[in-house]
């Protein structure tokens, strides 16, 4: 659709208010709200949602925006909805805020520990990230649990190297869940689980890799594969803990 | 267990859920002044994560999550005191479940009568260098 096309078009809906219209409009800028909400993919939250917010945004803006005023509706777009994406991240993501002072050392500290596990090959203790951070372990302490106590993991956020999303990355095969489920005769509670889920727990605990060693597979950061860990493990349990008044079956 | 005892730590929590975040943190802290390295902290983590859902689930509840931190030498051992429920009963999904993970990250894992009732849980971490 040409500039002029568009510009057309918001007149027309400046002036009419019509939802088909409307719908034009906001199928001409679903790529930008794809473009942008992908920008916010490694905070944990799945695309779909994402994008659904930035979609919020972008009807906003639509609705706001004034033709007359000569600005591209992407300069006043982007702005609105990238302000949906945050507010709902300030707003819904997190129980507790983290200090911006926090939430910025958490990074740094992901940051050098995915270094020294690369280099090294093994997981760094917090005497060595604090030496290589210059801070103290005190603070390595508070800015690793702190950010633990946070952040919900998600399998649809992407690797580090790339577009893909852990849930392609990790797979998913029958046999995990089989094996899994011989190994704790389980019976059937592994199923409740996604099966990516099941393959995490399989490298795990089956395999018996470190988190450093499933790091390095699935190309994310340590810290990564503990909240999904820690994730998995909470959905698991909750799931046993459900079912634990149906009769045992051995 | 031997060898020279250079520092114990106890702490006692309400069996409360926001309590998790408490013993997680003290545990990076012991797990630190031990000498483990982040993997095996975590490790630590998940066990006593599972023997705290422990004692705060319904059947089990306790007055207080009791867990004693000792630094050696060449390891760190954790025990979680008076836990109410048997972690040795097989016959429960969740018990077969929470063993299995326990087994899995502690490099060692004993369990014994507590003489005040319920059961001490010992899980050992090793350095490794």
């Amino acid at each position: 659709m040409s500039r002029d096309e568009i510009n057309s078009l918001f007149r027309t809906y400046k002036d009419n208010k019509d939802p088909a219209v409307k719908n034009v409009l906001v199928g001409a800028y679903m790529d930008l709200v794809h473009s942008l909400a992908r920008r916010f993919i490694n905070r944990g939250e799945p695309l779909d949602d994402l994008v659904q917010v930035a979609s919020m945004g972008l009807l906003k803006a639509i609705d706001r925006f004034d033709p007359d005023r000569n600005v591209q509706f992407t300069t006043y777009a982007v702005p609105t909805i990238v302000g949906e994406l945050r507010r709902y991240f300030r707003d819904r993501s997190s129980a507790i805020r983290l200090p911006r002072g926090l939430r910025e050392r958490s990074h740094m500290l992901n940051t050098a520990i995915q270094r020294f596990s690369q280099e090294k090959g093994r997981s760094p203790k917090v005497s060595e990230i604090a030496e290589i951070t210059g801070i103290s372990e005190e603070e390595v302490i508070e800015g690793l649990e702190g950010a633990e106590a946070t952040t919900i993991a998600s399998l649809d956020t992407t690797t580090e190297t790339g577009d893909l999303s852990l849930l392609d990355v990790i797979g998913g095969e029958d046999k995990t869940l089989k094996l899994l489920d011989e190994r704790l005769s389980l019976a059937g509670a592994m199923s409740s689980l996604d099966a990516r889920e099941q393959n995490l727990l399989y490298l795990r605990f089956i395999e018996g890799l470190s988190q450093t060693e499933i790091a390095d597979r699935l190309e994310i950061s340590q810290m990564h594969v503990s909240r999904l860990l820690r994730r998995t493990l909470l959905s698991l349990r909750q799931s046993l803990t459900a079912s634990s008044r149906e009769p045992f079956i051995s | 267990m031997t060898g020279t005892l250079s520092d114990t730590v106890c702490v006692h929590v309400p069996p409360l859920e926001r309590s998790s975040e408490v013993v997680r943190m003290a545990t990076t802290a012991m797990a630190t002044q031990a000498g483990l390295n982040l993997d095996q902290a975590d490790d630590l983590n998940t066990a006593i994560d599972e023997l705290f859902r422990l004692s705060i689930s319904d059947h089990n509840k306790q007055h207080t999550f009791c867990v004693r931190y000792e630094v050696h030498p060449d390891r760190l051992e954790v025990v979680a005191e008076g836990i109410k429920a048997n972690l040795g009963d097989e016959s429960s999904k969740v018990g077969r479940y929470r063993r299995f993970i326990i087994e899995k990250v502690a490099d060692r894992f004993e369990e014994s009568s507590n003489p005040e009732g319920g059961f001490d849980i010992l899980l050992v971490k090793f350095l490794t260098h």
